[in-house]
């Protein structure tokens, strides 16, 4: 049970003040603070690897809220998470700064491609650790050391500091309320599970377990000053609602994993690691700098219209996945003089095929609740057009486009009693799409993909055993899912979880160019490197098949 | 539609009767439509003398060895429960839970043209007050229909209240294990209906016409903590809930299907239909009325009863009540004889879990202390007491307030041998329930 604490603040109450710029005075005030939290381990067992999750977490969170005349609600609150996963102790022939790969994409396909036999070679685990010319081309990006890996939590980003951020609202003589929340927080948008539309404003940590975990996990809090002003009804709207939110945090993309790590999102850190030969996959990661230029920049307008909850939203922000930028060889490229022996005849540069870069993106978009009284279900809709985007390509490195990304969204609760359980059943499916406005050929993702997930929850022992399954399905990867779980808590305190991950498909290949130069002459499909793109998330770990324990103890 | 009435005259009926309102209140005019003997039976009726039963007295207990002397003044669930040595009643006197005055003053004032619709669940245009003050007559096939309507517009919980905290513990009945205790706050608000707190007799502006709202903050357990729940009731019976529900570890408000308000709330005993004795719309059910009786009822002097020392601590001094017998399940207070309207309900849909509930309606007050659910086989499925304590013998701000304060509960799955247990601070206090509070956008940023 969580703890309560009351005391008095005054230094506080005038940082406070000033913080907001209120210019009120605010005398010392008394406070209650309540803290919970919670420890657990996870300990998940891969198919043919042994041990691949050994993760030990600690989180504690506290709400401080002050007692203040001069503003309607005033309150502080702070998450805080240390972990360590011992998996990089306890299987370090798989994982680790000690591991090493047959070749490239070992854990995701055979050997049978001429890219991965022959013209790429095997990522370099923890190049940090290993390689010194990897660790500066990636410097600032997937350059984690084995040590990061153990311990996430606890490095210069202060990443323990799960959030901290200070909320005030204030009454206007109209009703109306102004709330201002500043600190490093999560911002969420949308309304989807799993995958993302509009719930884009933190980048997300896919180390921690793919696209598996609760996003409240492994969304990467930034520094967000968030300015909401609460209309409340009208003669038109039920409820009205206008905000700001201004990310002047440092960038941070999405961290997929390096390469060495257990779960490393489309293999993509080994990739990193790789390089053609002598010449490494990566050149350099081009970070934007902070400056006000570089910050990023929402805004939503919300509100309730009788059935009918609906958000409209726009944001400019940066691409959190990296987009890889060509490298051509300086001097030209001569397909006929081209001689595998002869770096000075090869295509791209001899000091790196690609830089990372991401780029700027502007989102609009919007979102749509309604509930179905005929149905008695209810309907999700949620859409975002952005412009800026870079997707990958095998001549040309990338290509800047539009893109268009949906989803719809269909909740139902059943009762079925045929199942032993007087409580209803939770049925949620969703639809995703994905659609690439100015697509080329040479392009590993489709024009149009779509990925369906099913989610089916059942409650039995008043809640507290709950069963579940969760299928995912990638049509263009031809790839699936199936994640059954069930969770027993047996009180306040313990909650026990045990649960199968298994997928299947990852079989697609995309001819690579390279492959098919004068000398390899293969133009037969290829694994490496493209066809990662093209299985996604759920076809690249479809050798990840995974038994799941999880013990939590809530205080 | 109404009698004889279409949607637009019954705008101009809403407005027509909005300024009579205005006129009428501050002119202290008092219109004569509904007989005084008929108000003064309605909401006073110990006036003239408390009910009695033969051997009843207050100060006893009746327990396994003398329940059967006392089974008609007791409903069946409840002589079950002592039959079976489960629990005992401590008798205390009957005492008057008079309703606050300008409740009694709108039903004087508008409830004298009241009627039901040509259709289940529609009702001519209301401001405030009871509805049907009348006594409820055995003849009158649509008496259960009104009685519900007097149970809707009821004073319940007043203008606005809130319960903070409220502790839900679950228990397993034949080991007496407590399983899980959720913390919680309730709020509740009347948009229209309203006649003691300003604004009166409705909040604007209101443009789906909401009658009332319900919210929900669960504090503990973690695994649960941020979970929000919002409920819109709408001025128009027909017209299903809008209900929402924030879970804390998604951060986002998502809207509930009805399915969810018949499932078991927070893994409870409870479903979101029986908050308050009954909560959903009129026309999901029909409605009967099996006759009045005088029925021993949970209600008592909170500062009287033994007080639970631990579950709660506050600088109020304030403690929840304490619960015992068979498994911990029954609160530890008095029961005083009262006038009961007995009604039934019956779910119209047939997928619906229940096959009906048995409601005890407490005639002076109309809130529902005691029901009794049974399942789609038609076996007694579930007993629902919820404890009422006089407001002028609770926490000093609910004094005068005139609302009986729901002040501890229990929800005993009889077949499972489980239940939910409730312990309440329920403070009436506008201050504590705001109107934007009942926000889908004040969920999102109460949430982490």
């Amino acid at each position: 049970m969580s703890k309560t604490i009351t005391t008095t603040f005054s230094h506080l109450a005038v940082g406070v003040a000033a913080a907001l710029g209120t210019g009120l005075a605010v005398p010392a005030f008394a406070a209650d603070t309540t803290w919970a939290g919670y420890v657990e381990n996870a300990t998940y067992l891969r198919d043919g690897v042994g041990l691949s999750k050994f993760r030990n977490t600690g989180q504690a969170q506290f709400e401080t809220v002050f007692e203040t005349e001069s503003l309607r609600s005033l309150r502080l609150n702070g998450t805080f998470r240390g972990t360590y996963d011992g998996v990089y102790d306890l299987n370090d022939g798989e994982f680790g700064k000690g591991a090493r790969h047959n070749y490239l994409g070992e854990n995701w396909h055979d050997n049978s491609t001429l890219s991965s036999q022959a013209l790429l070679t095997p990522g370099v685990p923890f190049p940090c650790e290993n390689d010194p010319t990897l660790c500066n081309n990636l410097d600032g990006y997937m350059d984690h050391k084995e040590s990061d890996a153990k311990f996430p939590d606890f490095n210069d980003k202060l990443d323990f500091i799960r959030e901290l951020y200070l909320s005030a609202d204030k009454e206007l003589t109209n009703g109306d309320v102004l709330s201002f929340r500043l600190g490093k927080q999560q911002v969420v948008w949308g309304k989807t599970d799993l995958f993302r539309v509009l719930d884009v404003i933190n980048p997300v940590d896919y180390s921690r377990h793919n696209i598996y975990d609760e996003l409240e996990d492994i969304r990467i809090p930034q520094w967000m000053l968030t300015a909401e002003w609460r209309m409340g009804p009208n003669e038109v709207l039920d409820d009205s609602n206008l905000s700001l939110v201004w990310n002047f945090d440092k960038f941070r993309p999405n961290n997929l994993g390096t390469c060495g790590q257990s779960y490393r999102i489309l293999d993509a850190g080994c990739f990193f690691t790789s390089s053609v030969g002598p010449v490494p996959i990566i050149h350099d990661v081009e970070e934007p700098d902070w400056s006000l230029k570089n910050t990023q920049l929402g805004m939503k307008w919300e509100g309730v219209y009788g059935d009918t909850t609906f958000s409209l939203n726009a944001l400019t922000y940066r691409q959190q996945l990296p987009s890889l930028h060509f490298r051509g060889n300086p001097l030209g490229f001569n397909p006929a003089a081209f001689n595998p022996a002869d770096i000075a005849t090869y295509p791209f540069a001899a000091d790196g095929v690609f830089d990372i870069k991401f780029p700027r993106v502007n989102l609009v978009g919007g979102s749509v609740d309604y509930y179905s009284m005929n149905m008695d279900a209810v309907w999700r809709l949620e859409l975002a057009y952005t412009e800026g985007e870079e997707m990958p390509r095998d001549t040309d490195g990338h290509k800047e486009t539009d893109m268009l990304r949906y989803v719809i969204g269909f909740d139902k609760n059943i009762i079925i009693p045929e199942l032993g359980t007087r409580s209803a059943f939770l049925f949620s499916t969703q639809l995703f799409g994905e659609h690439i406005l100015d697509h080329e050929a040479d392009m590993p993702n489709d024009e149009d993909n779509w990925i369906a997930t099913m989610l089916f929850k059942g409650f039995y022992k008043n809640n507290r055993l709950s069963p579940q399954i969760i299928i995912a399905h990638d049509f263009a990867a031809e790839a699936t899912v199936f994640a059954p779980s069930v969770s027993w808590t047996p009180d306040n305190h313990w909650m026990f979880n045990v649960g199968l991950n298994v997928k299947t498909g990852g079989k697609e290949t995309f001819p690579w160019s390279a492959a098919q130069l004068p000398g390899f002459n293969d133009f037969s499909g290829q694994y490496e490197p493209l066809a990662r793109f093209t299985n996604g998330p759920i076809g690249v770990a479809n050798q990840e098949d995974e038994l799941q324990f999880t013990v939590r103890y809530s205080f | 539609m109404y009698d004889n009435d279409n949607k637009d005259t019954n705008m101009l009926k809403k407005t027509f009767f909005s300024a009579a309102i205005a006129m009428t209140m501050a002119a202290g005019v008092q219109a004569a439509d509904i007989p005084e003997e008929v108000i003064q039976q309605s909401f006073y009726p110990y006036k003239e003398g408390v009910p009695s039963f033969n051997g009843l007295q207050p100060g006893m207990t009746i327990n396994q060895s003398n329940v059967d002397q006392f089974k008609d003044a007791l409903d069946p669930a409840m002589y079950m429960f002592v039959k079976n040595g489960d629990t005992e009643i401590k008798v205390g006197e009957t005492t008057d839970f008079a309703l606050h005055p300008s409740y009694v003053e709108a039903t004087r004032k508008y409830s004298a043209d009241v009627q039901l619709g040509a259709g289940q669940g529609e009702i001519s245009p209301t401001i405030a007050g009871r509805p049907f003050p009348q006594e409820p007559s055995l003849d009158d096939p649509r008496a259960g229909e009104k009685l519900a309507w007097n149970y809707k517009y009821g004073y319940n919980w007043g203008d606005s209240a809130a319960i903070m905290p409220f502790y839900w513990t679950t228990r397993d009945m034949a080991s007496g294990k407590k399983e899980r205790t959720i913390k919680m706050n309730f709020h509740f608000l009347n948009f229209t209906h309203r006649t003691s707190q300003e604004p009166y007799p409705k909040i604007e502006p209101n443009p789906s016409e909401l009658f009332r709202g319900i919210y929900v903050q669960v504090l503990e357990p973690f695994d649960v903590k941020d979970t929000q729940l919002l409920i819109h009731r709408f001025e128009d019976d027909t017209k299903v809930d809008n209900a929402y529900l924030y879970l804390g570890f998604q951060r986002r408000v998502r809207r509930l299907s009805t399915g969810q308000t018949t499932d078991a709330f927070l893994g409870t005993d409870v479903m979101i239909e029986d908050f308050e004795g009954y909560n959903g719309r009129i026309s999901d059910m029909k409605w009967t009325y099996k006759g009045t009786k005088h029925l021993l009822m949970p209600m008592y002097n909170h500062n009287e009863m033994e007080l639970d020392t631990e579950t709660h601590q506050d600088e109020d001094g304030y403690q929840v009540i304490a619960f015992g017998g068979k498994g911990g399940c029954f609160p530890n207070i008095t029961w005083q004889l009262r006038k009961v309207y007995v009604v039934e309900s019956e779910p119209v849909d047939p997928n619906h879990p229940i096959s009906k509930r048995e409601h005890y309606m407490d005639a002076q007050t109309f809130i529902i202390p005691r029901n009794i659910t049974y399942d789609r086989k038609g076996d007694m499925w579930k007993s629902w007491t919820i404890g009422q304590a006089h407001p002028d013998h609770h926490l000093p701000v609910n004094k005068g307030t005139g609302v009986a304060i729901d002040d501890s509960f229990t929800m005993i799955d009889i077949q499972a041998q489980h239940c939910t247990t409730g312990q309440f601070k329920g403070i009436v206090d506008p201050e504590m329930s705001p109107v934007d509070k009942f926000s889908v956008q004040n969920m999102r940023s109460s949430g982490r």
